[in-house]
């Protein structure tokens, strides 16, 4: 287990990470949810020994040099362009504790992992946007650490190159703890344990996503009419509350009521030509921004 | 010492796919030969392209080895030592600002085997290249001058390599402090600009760093010199502290590097 | 006409044609250089031994 306390980061004046605290229990996949410039990557800095936190501490139980115990994937990976792929793992691996005998051996299995099998005697100046975050992964699990740190690990790939790394990590997964970072929510919202939400280098908010899902959200149904008139119609023609949006119209349910039913029973006499209605969720994006924002 | 391993074969790899362990052995082979040579011909130059008017001669004095051996050291002191000090002044901070060394610095290993990897690799090269250089020099000058006692010989490169061990590690600890181009600025100033300073003013004190090349030449033709033995030392001095800065800010600017 | 040796001039014209040749074969297998790459290849074959070494000094891309 990973105990982070009161993690304070100052750079001159200005507070960049302010006080803050979490845990992330062995195995887990923690997800830093922020808008730019919120302070996740000097977070991760940080946990990774890269920069010394101004005040409080991160530890590890059982661990003292925590450096031996992690692997650190930053967001736009830079590599030696004269190395081939194998001998930058080779190089990594043995910078980490692996035995020289042990390092080649583990830097091919590793990068056949990674789905780089075919590129591990290229040079890395040869590399494309997609085979690059394959092999900074592939130098952040090659020593197989406790804590995985991973700075926006698909931000910067295409939906496919996104979908594979990610399926990359949910293999992962099984072996360690996991805490990256995003500003993209559907990543987030498939495979997270926890969640963090940071805004101006502070926690606002964590939990499971449906702890905050819960929370969060506001019970309510969406109707969609086929015309803006039609929905303004039925806005002002029922007695529940609603709010107007376009040919959208939500209801919205307080102590239960109203009920599906008695919605579509409405609906079903009035004269206007509903496509569709359903229970609304908040997507992850829309309690994002309702946690973010001022 | 395992790190140090590590790192000091990395470094080697890249100078060597750089190319730098062929161009500056062979740079400075070039520049020891080419005063012997130009030297010998010079009277033919002059005649040939000078247009001189009929029945003027010019009497070019007549050099000994040592001499040869100084013009030489001329030219490692300005070219040779520019190249040199230059590369050395972007060998740490440059893979700070790129984000390569981002790899290695998250990793458990330790700033000073870091450093010595850079100053082992970059020290290799220099010697490797004065002794070639100083080599070719000697080899011509011995054709066409003469020679020098051997032992003198040996003793005035080991004593330029001290002078060059020095330079090295001036640029390596400002690589460490600056980012390149700050560091790079700082090099030229301190080193060439601080050599060409020396044979301006250089008169006016007797035990400086920037002596020890002159001094080394000195050594050939035995001319007693009570201010060798104390230059020396404060070089290596001098050397041993700048190597001790340069491993403080190696491990103090790492957090620097570009994430 | 000037009397030269050439076996005692030939080592220097060696070292130049080395680091031409090498250097120019960099420059075509290299993936990109600091400015145009044409540019390069005039400052390696016109300027005598500190053309390549300019070259690797500041040409190729780290």
């Amino acid at each position: 287990m990973i105990t982070v306390q009161h993690l304070t980061k100052n750079f001159g004046a200005q507070t960049v990470v302010s006080d803050v605290s979490f845990t992330l229990e062995d195995g887990s996949f923690t997800a830093l949810i922020g808008p730019n410039g919120a302070g996740k990557t000097t977070i991760l800095s940080m946990l990774a020994g890269l920069l010394k936190p101004t005040g409080g501490s991160v530890k590890m139980e059982g661990i003292k040099d925590i450096r031996k115990e992690i692997g650190f994937l930053p967001q736009y990976p830079q590599f030696y362009p004269w190395l081939t792929g194998v001998e930058f793992i080779e190089l990594t691996a043995k910078l980490s504790g692996i035995s020289a005998r042990g390092a080649r051996k583990e830097a091919e299995k590793v990068l056949e992992f990674v789905g780089l099998k075919d590129a591990i005697h290229k040079k890395t100046a040869q590399y494309s946007g997609g085979m690059k975050q394959r092999l900074g992964i592939a130098q952040a699990i090659v020593h197989k650490p406790k804590l995985l740190l991973l700075d926006e690990p698909v931000s910067s790939l295409d939906p496919v190159g996104r979908r594979e790394i990610m399926n990359l990590l949910k293999q992962l997964q099984r072996g360690s703890t996991i805490l990256y970072s995003t500003h993209i929510l559907n990543d987030a919202e498939e495979m997270t344990d926890q969640l963090l939400f940071l805004k101006k280098g502070k926690v606002v908010e964590k939990g499971s996503l449906n702890e905050i899902r819960e929370k969060f959200d506001v019970p309510r149904i969406r109707i969609q009419f086929a015309g803006v008139e039609e929905a303004a119609g039925y806005s002002s023609q029922t007695e529940w509350p609603t709010e107007v949006e376009g040919n959208v119209v939500y209801v919205y349910i307080k102590d239960h009521f109203p009920t599906m039913q008695q919605v579509m029973g409405e609906l079903s006499n009035s004269p206007f030509t509903v496509v569709k209605v359903e229970r609304d969720r908040l997507s992850l994006e829309e309690i994002f921004m309702k946690v973010v924002s001022p | 010492m395992r790190t140090f391993a590590v790192l000091f074969q990395k470094e080697l790899r890249e100078s060597w796919r750089s190319f730098k362990f062929l161009w500056m052995p062979l740079l400075f082979i070039f520049l020891g030969i080419s005063d012997p040579i130009m030297n010998y011909y010079m009277e033919d130059i002059l005649n040939a392209v000078g247009n001189l008017p009929e029945g003027f001669t010019i009497t070019l004095p007549d050099y000994a080895p040592a001499d040869i051996l100084l013009a030489s050291t001329g030219q490692f002191q300005s070219i040779g030592l520019i190249v040199l000090v230059v590369i050395a002044a972007g060998m740490i901070n440059r893979e700070r600002q790129n984000g390569t060394a981002l790899f290695i610095y998250v990793r458990p290993i330790s700033f000073a085997a870091l450093y010595f990897s850079k100053w082992a690799v970059i020290n290799l090269l220099a010697v490797l290249s004065v002794i070639l250089g100083y080599g070719a020099s000697m080899y011509y000058t011995a054709i066409l001058y003469g020679t020098v006692e051997p032992l003198l010989f040996i003793q005035m490169v080991a004593s330029y390599c001290v002078w060059i061990l020095f330079a090295t590690t001036i640029a390596l600890m400002f690589s460490a402090m600056f980012k390149t181009a700050l560091s790079i600025t700082f090099t030229v100033i301190v080193l060439p600009i601080g050599v060409l300073v020396q044979s301006l003013i250089g008169q006016f004190w007797n035990v400086s760093p920037w002596k020890l090349a002159d001094y080394s030449v000195q050594l050939l033709t035995q001319s007693e010199n009570e201010y060798y033995l104390k230059t020396l030392l404060l070089t290596i001095i001098c050397t041993v502290i700048f190597i001790l800065i340069g491993i403080l800010f190696t491990r103090k600017n790492a957090s620097s590097v570009k994430v | 006409m000037m009397d030269i040796n050439w076996a005692l001039v030939a080592p220097l014209l060696v070292i130049q044609v080395v680091l031409l040749i090498v250097a120019l074969v960099d420059l075509i297998r290299i993936e990109s250089t600091n400015g145009p790459k044409w540019v390069w290849a005039l400052v390696i074959i016109f300027f005598n031994i500190l053309g390549p070494i300019v070259y690797f000094i500041f040409g190729r891309k780290s």
